[in-house]
């Protein structure tokens, strides 16, 4: 088997008294589909905070594309995030004030990579998702609307590693299809990784392997 | 910097409004900084050139108390300046000169043209020597002057610089006349007459004579027209010979600066008053010092609550994209595009909006003083302008508001980097 791509082992979250994370062990290989499921208030989030490499207060071992995230430096880590990943946050988080492209351009703009070609991309992206490329402020959007922004974000980078959470938690069932149809399609067609936290069975069932976060701990549920 | 212009553009979109008002509080805070220190050290000076006097620090000006010179007549009372008040100051060995002076206690009035229009108005004639004619004009005055002579040359004037201030406040601008500048009266020709005024006559007949001002003064009797001691003793000696002879003032100059306060006793023992530089700097330093210390405290009010206010509003406006921050360093933007735009949004544009602030001060500075002059004309006889613009001053406190303002916003913004995402993101 490859080298994998992100490697954690005995990860240690602590808020307070509480253990969320309490020594979970976690591989991603180059165009696997890893989905993390749970209770609600398990942790997940905080699982893909930190393998986003978001909250760096973590403990144990955490090796990211060869970069030791414990020991790497904030911007050695904001350089995995620009270069290496792409997120679907769980509330969205989108510029209210900007539109769809703009929100999407985000991360190319701002870091110096918005070419015609980048920018292509990214209309394409948004015409795949269902999306109008017009002047509407995000704000002014639907839930199901901004969740497909969020995710043409994440894409536009061409990531190696896109870490979702809860993608498909605003959209109906026929668009929580459209975009794992995308994603799948895109994930194929570029190789990159998925790891998402899930719940809806019929997408689950497209992962090739699904965690189970319990107790801190995660438990593999079938291959 | 590559996609600059663009990023700095969405970073704006929807702050726009804060972002102008957070640099207008800036500029209007340099604003009235440049406004006030221009205008508040132009009506310092003002103040001071109303208030100074160009007494020598080693002269002392001896007066009686009881004694007044009005528009009319003067008026006497209290302990007067005799031949041997003056004999006792001279006797004392700190008196280097003395240069008496002494009032015309004759009726007298002046007529003359000013800017075409007939003038008249009663007035005191006080004879002074030639100490009060400044030295760089000694060459050119002939202050010798009789009766004899007026057959031949004008009676020169000094003209109080004091006089010439109320004139133009008062009576030029009720009257419609043009207002007087101290060179302006130079060479101004007028007739003097002697013997006979508005309100009094004496018995003898008057005596109407050519005269003309020959410069001004600022130590003269503010209501009386200095000329000629011996014309004054002749005048008076020819209308009113039985009259106790005094003197109006006395001009003491001491060997020393170091020898005024000891004279200064002495005169005010004899139950005289006595006048020296210091005295009336100290007076002058008093007004103005009051009149600078209010508006200094105004303008620290104004501006400490528009500095504040500019910093307020430039950390509110760090705050409100505290989230925004977040979401970029979330997804993963170099801290250093952050800092380019902080640097080009809050240092470069601040240090516009100061630099804007400070030109547009200047320039209200400017209008407000033109405006004033030309509603004025007392102020403008006086000073050629009210805004004074202290280039080192005026640095200094540009400086200080734009590095007060920007630096807290950097400590804030270096507050906001320094905040886990997972945190920005969460506000």
């Amino acid at each position: 088997m490859s080298k994998p791509l992100i490697s954690a082992r005995s990860v240690v979250r602590v808020f307070g008294n509480l253990k969320v994370l309490n020594g979970a062990d976690f591989s991603l290989y180059e165009g696997e589909f890893v989905a993390v499921t749970g209770k609600s208030g398990v942790g997940k989030s905080t699982l893909l905070g930190v393998l986003g490499t978001h909250d760096p207060a973590f403990g144990g071992e955490l090796i990211i594309n060869g970069v030791n995230a414990a020991e790497a430096s904030s911007p050695e880590l904001a350089e995995l995030r620009r270069e290496f990943m792409g997120f679907i946050f769980q509330d969205f988080h989108l510029l209210p004030n900007l539109n769809a492209l703009d929100n999407v351009l985000l991360p190319a703009v701002f870091s110096g990579t918005d070419t015609y070609e980048v920018r292509e991309d990214a209309a394409t992206i948004l015409s795949r998702l269902d999306l109008r490329n017009d002047n509407t402020p995000t704000r002014f959007l639907s839930r199901g609307e901004r969740q497909r922004v969020a995710s043409a974000r994440a894409l536009v980078n061409n990531p190696r590693i896109l870490m979702a959470d809860e993608p498909t938690a605003s959209l109906d069932e026929e668009s929580e299809e459209n975009l794992f149809d995308l994603l799948d399609s895109l994930r194929r067609e570029k190789g990159f990784a998925i790891i998402a936290v899930l719940h809806s069975k019929k997408i689950l069932a497209r992962a090739d392997r699904i965690l189970e976060l319990k107790e801190g701990v995660l438990h593999e549920k079938h291959a | 910097m590559k996609n600059m212009r663009k990023a700095i553009s969405l970073w704006n979109r929807g702050h726009w409004k804060d972002y102008v008002f957070s640099q207008g509080m800036l500029l209007i805070a340099s604003l009235l900084l440049v406004f006030f220190i221009s205008i508040g050290l132009g009506v310092g000076n003002i103040l001071q050139r109303f208030l100074s006097s160009d007494l020598p620090e080693e002269q002392v000006r001896i007066t009686p108390l009881g004694v007044q010179a009005g528009f009319f007549q003067t008026e006497r009372g209290g302990t007067e300046i005799t031949a041997d008040i003056m004999d006792s100051l001279a006797a004392l060995p700190q008196v280097d000169r003395i240069d008496p002076q002494v009032y015309a206690h004759v009726p007298a009035y002046l007529r003359g043209l000013l800017g075409g229009r007939n003038y008249y108005t009663d007035i005191t004639l006080e004879g002074v020597s030639d100490a009060f004619v400044p030295d760089s004009m000694l060459e050119h005055i002939d202050w010798n002057y009789t009766l004899s002579d007026s057959s031949v040359k004008p009676l020169p004037i000094i003209l109080s610089e004091n006089l010439l201030i109320l004139y133009n406040a008062g009576f030029a601008e009720s009257s419609g006349l043009m207002g007087l500048t101290p060179e302006g009266v130079i060479g101004l020709a007028v007739r003097v007459n002697v013997g006979s005024s508005s309100i009094a006559s004496l018995q003898s007949p008057p005596i109407n004579i050519r005269a003309e001002i020959v410069c001004t003064s600022r130590n003269t009797a503010l209501f009386a027209l200095a000329v000629p001691i011996e014309f004054v003793e002749e005048i008076n000696a020819l209308y009113l010979p039985d009259d106790r002879h005094t003197y109006s003032a006395l001009m003491v100059t001491a060997h020393e600066a170091e020898d005024v306060p000891e004279i200064v006793r002495c005169a005010e023992e004899m139950g005289l008053s006595a006048e020296t530089r210091r005295g009336i700097a100290q007076k002058a330093e008093i007004l103005v010092s009051v009149v600078t210390a209010a508006l200094g405290a105004l303008a620290a009010a104004i501006l400490f609550s528009a500095v504040a206010s500019a910093i307020h509003t430039l950390v509110a406006d760090l705050k409100n994209r505290s989230y925004a921050l977040g979401v970029l360093v979330a997804l993963g933007t170099r801290r250093e595009r952050l800092v380019y735009i902080f640097a080009f949004q809050i240092f470069f544009m601040s240090f516009i909006s100061t630099l804007s602030g400070g030109l547009l001060g200047c320039g209200l500075s400017f209008v407000v003083s033109s405006t004033l002059l030309n509603l004025l004309p007392v102020l403008k006889m006086a000073v050629s302008t009210l805004a004074v613009f202290p280039v080192g001053w005026l640095s200094a406190g540009l400086g200080l508001v734009l590095s007060v303002s920007t630096v807290s916003a950097w400590f804030f913004f270096r507050k906001i980097l320094a905040t886990p995402v997972t945190e920005l993101l969460r506000r």
